[in-house]
C-alpha cells in the first residue's frame, strides 16, 4: 500500500522549488512520510516519492535562504 | 526503479529551471570575470560607464570616473500607438533637415520630435533624452528591420551630438501592443504602443479592459506571456532588433544606452517568480546578446528558455553602452521591490530602472486616495528610492529614474517630491512627457492653441522645477545638492583631495543668483551661449561649498 503524505510531498517539494513558502511544508510532509514508510516494515511504499519531496523540499529552503541572505548582505 | 529515476530526474529538472537554477547563475556573475569593453573612438561627449565602488552604490560615470547625473525628458512621437498602423510623421530625415519640422498631426497624441525640441530641452539644463521607439516600427515585418526607423534614430543622436546631450534609446511598450484587437468599447488603442501585429498572440482572449487600466485586458495579458514564453520565437526576434539597433549607434557614446523593455508586465505570471524567472534572465539574454558575455548556460532558442538559459552572441560586440533595465510594472504600484534583488550580469555597465510614480499609479492613488492624504506607501515618497537603493546595490547596478511625471496640478506635491528624493539619492530622471498635441495633460509643454502648432507654451511650473541647478558631474560620488524652486537658492557640499576630478554644477539661465564657494576648492565660472552657467569646481583638498544665492528667477514660461 502507497503513503498517501509520499505523493503529498513530492508534490510540495516541487512546488517548493520555484515558491520557497511551500519547502517547510515538503519537508515536515516528506520527513513524516519517510517515517512511517520505514516503520511499516515494508507494507507502506512511496520512498521514493517521499524521499524525493523531502530534498526537494531542503534544496527550495535553501535557495530561499540564500537568496534572501544575499539580498540582506548585499543591499 | 524506473519510477525512481523519473521522480529524480524531475526534481533536477524543475530546480534547474526554476529558482535553484536561477539562483546558481545569478550568484555565478558576481564572481565572474567582467568581460574587458569594446575599443571605440572618441566622440563629443565622454563615454558613460557604470563605476563600481567598493563602499557605495554603483553610479553612472564618465571616462574620468566622474559621477554623471543625467537629466531629460521623453518624447514620444517616435512612437506607434494604435489603433491604426504604420509611423504617423515621416521617417525620411529630410523631412526633418535644416531645421524643418513636419506639421503637427491630429492623429497622434505627441507632434513630431524636431531639431527645435532639443534645442529647448538643452536650454532646460536638460544633458539627455530618453527616446522610446516602437518594436512595432523597428520589425514590420518578421525579420525584416526598418533602416529608414533607424537612420531617424540616428538623426536625433546627431542633434543631441550638436548638443553635447546623451540619448538613452528605449524599446518602449505600452500594454504590449495596439495590435491586441480593438475589442469592446472599453478599449482604446491609442494607449497601446510595441510589438508588431506578427509577434501578438492573444490566442483568441477578448480584448476588454477593466478598472480603466490598459494593462488589465485578458488579450494583452496573453500576448505578454507569450512573449516572456518565447511563443514562437518572438523572444528572439525581440533580441535581433535590439542587436540591429545596437549595432548602429555601437562606437557612438552619445548613445549612452539602451533600455531593454519598457515597463514589462507581468502577464498571467505573478511576482516575484515573474522577475526572477522571466523578466531579469531575459535581460540577462539581452545583454548576453548584445556584448558577447556568456553569463548564462548555453540552451536552445526559438520556444521557452528557461532562468538559467544565456543567449548567443548576436555579433553586436558592443561592451560599452549602459544596459538600462526596468523593474516589473508591479513595483509602480508597490513602489516596493517585486523581485529578489539578485545579480543579473557579469557585464559591469547595468543600470536599474524605476519608474517613480507614488500617489499616481500606485495602490492608494487605484484606490481612489487623493496624493494629499494618501495612506501608502508607509515610507512615503522615500519608500520606493530606498528600496530601490538597495535593488540596485544588491544587483551591482546603478540607479536611473527612467520615467516619472504627473498632472501639472501636482507639481508642487507630487514633482516637487519626487525631484527632492531624486536630489536625497543621487539619480538622474527621464520626465514624461515632452510635449504632447493634445489629450493629455502631462506635458512639459502647455497642448497647442492651434491645431497644427506642436505645442503651446512651457509650463512654467515644469520650467521653476526642471530646469534646476545640479552637479551633472562629480568627483565626489557621496555629495549632498539641494536646489530650492522658489528662490533658486542651490548648495552642494562636497570633499575632495587635489587633483581629483572637477565637479561641474549646471546653472540655468532662469537661475539668476550669484554663485559662491566656500572650502578647500577653486571655482571657475563659464557663460555659457545659451545664458546658462557652469560652474567648474575644483577640490584642493578637503570640504568644499558651492552655492547659488537666492534671487528672483528668470522664467519664460506661461500659467
Amino acid at each position: 500500500m502507497r503513503d498517501r503524505a509520499a505523493t503529498r510531498a513530492l508534490v510540495l517539494g516541487l512546488l517548493a522549488l520555484p515558491f520557497g513558502v511551500f519547502a517547510p511544508f515538503a519537508i515536515w510532509s516528506g520527513a513524516r512520510s519517510l517515517r512511517r514508510i520505514r516503520a511499516s516494515g515494508g507494507e507502506l511504499r512511496g520512498g521514493a516519492s517521499a524521499g524525493g519531496g523531502l530534498i526537494a523540499g531542503l534544496i527550495g529552503l535553501a535557495t530561499f535562504l540564500i537568496g534572501t541572505a544575499y539580498w540582506l548582505i548585499a543591499s | 526503479m524506473i519510477a525512481r529515476i523519473l521522480i529524480w530526474l524531475l526534481i533536477v529538472l524543475v530546480a534547474a529551471f526554476t529558482y535553484p537554477g536561477a539562483l546558481i547563475v545569478s550568484l555565478a556573475t558576481r564572481v565572474a570575470p567582467p568581460p574587458t569593453a569594446s575599443t571605440g573612438p572618441t566622440g563629443a561627449v565622454s563615454w558613460l560607464h557604470v563605476a563600481h565602488p567598493p563602499d557605495t552604490r554603483p553610479y553612472i560615470a564618465d571616462e574620468q570616473g566622474r559621477m554623471v547625473l543625467l537629466h531629460g525628458a521623453i518624447p514620444a512621437s517616435l512612437l506607434e500607438f494604435g489603433p491604426g498602423s504604420g509611423p504617423i510623421y515621416p521617417l525620411d530625415t529630410a523631412a526633418y533637415e535644416n531645421g524643418q519640422c513636419p506639421a503637427n498631426s491630429r492623429s497622434s497624441r505627441y507632434p513630431p520630435l524636431c531639431m527645435a525640441d532639443l534645442s529647448q530641452m538643452a536650454a532646460l539644463g536638460f544633458n539627455s533624452v530618453r527616446l522610446p521607439i516602437s518594436w512595432s516600427l523597428l520589425e514590420p515585418q518578421r525579420g525584416r528591420f526598418s533602416t529608414a526607423y533607424v537612420d531617424r534614430v540616428a538623426q536625433i543622436v546627431d542633434w543631441a551630438r550638436s548638443l553635447r546631450m546623451y540619448v538613452i534609446v528605449d524599446m518602449h511598450q505600452n500594454a504590449f501592443s495596439h495590435f491586441v484587437g480593438a475589442g469592446d468599447s472599453t478599449v482604446d488603442l491609442a494607449y497601446n504602443s510595441g510589438a508588431p501585429d506578427w509577434a501578438t498572440f492573444t490566442d483568441g482572449m477578448p480584448s476588454h479592459v477593466s478598472a480603466g487600466q490598459r494593462e488589465l485586458n485578458a488579450a494583452v495579458l496573453e500576448a505578454t506571456t507569450n512573449f516572456w514564453y518565447d511563443r514562437d520565437g518572438i523572444q528572439d526576434e525581440y533580441l535581433a532588433a535590439l542587436a540591429f539597433v545596437a549595432s548602429r549607434f555601437r562606437d557612438d557614446p552619445v548613445v549612452a544606452g539602451y533600455g531593454v523593455y519598457n515597463e514589462p508586465l507581468f502577464g498571467w505570471s505573478v511576482p516575484p517568480g515573474f522577475e526572477d524567472l522571466l523578466l531579469f534572465p531575459f535581460y540577462r539574454r539581452a545583454i548576453d546578446a548584445i556584448t558577447g558575455v556568456r553569463d548564462g548556460i548555453p540552451c536552445w532558442s526559438g520556444f521557452f528558455m528557461p532562468a538559467p538559459c544565456g543567449y548567443r552572441d548576436l555579433g553586436v560586440g558592443d561592451r560599452r553602452h549602459l544596459m538600462f533595465v526596468d523593474t516589473g510594472l508591479l513595483r509602480e504600484v508597490t513602489d516596493f521591490p517585486t523581485h529578489l534583488g539578485l545579480p543579473l550580469s557579469s557585464y559591469p555597465n547595468v543600470v536599474l530602472a524605476i519608474h517613480a510614480y507614488t500617489h499616481i499609479y500606485t495602490i492608494d492613488a487605484l484606490t481612489g486616495q487623493k496624493a494629499a492624504n494618501a495612506t501608502y506607501p508607509w515610507g512615503g515618497y522615500d519608500q520606493s528610492y530606498d528600496l530601490a537603493e538597495r535593488e540596485a546595490k544588491a544587483m551591482d547596478a546603478a540607479l536611473f529614474v527612467s520615467e516619472f511625471g504627473n498632472a501639472p496640478a501636482d507639481d508642487d506635491l507630487i514633482l516637487n517630491a519626487q525631484l527632492l528624493e531624486q536630489e536625497k539619492h543621487r539619480t538622474g530622471f527621464a520626465f514624461w512627457p515632452w510635449k504632447e498635441s493634445g489629450g493629455g495633460n502631462w506635458g512639459m509643454f502647455a497642448p497647442p492653441e492651434s491645431p497644427d502648432a506642436s505645442s503651446g507654451c512651457l509650463r512654467v511650473s515644469r520650467e521653476r522645477m526642471l530646469a534646476r541647478a545640479y552637479p551633472r558631474v562629480t568627483g565626489d560620488a557621496t555629495l549632498t545638492y539641494h536646489y530650492d524652486p522658489s528662490d533658486g537658492r542651490f548648495t552642494m557640499h562636497a570633499r575632495g583631495q587635489a587633483g581629483d576630478p572637477t565637479t561641474g554644477v549646471y546653472v540655468p539661465r532662469s537661475v539668476t543668483g550669484q554663485i559662491t564657494s566656500d572650502g578647500a576648492v577653486r571655482v571657475v565660472v563659464s557663460d555659457e551661449p545659451d545664458g546658462s552657467r557652469i560652474a567648474f569646481a575644483s577640490p584642493t583638498g578637503g570640504d568644499f561649498v558651492v552655492a547659488v544665492s537666492p534671487a528672483p528667477l528668470a522664467l519664460t514660461g506661461c500659467g
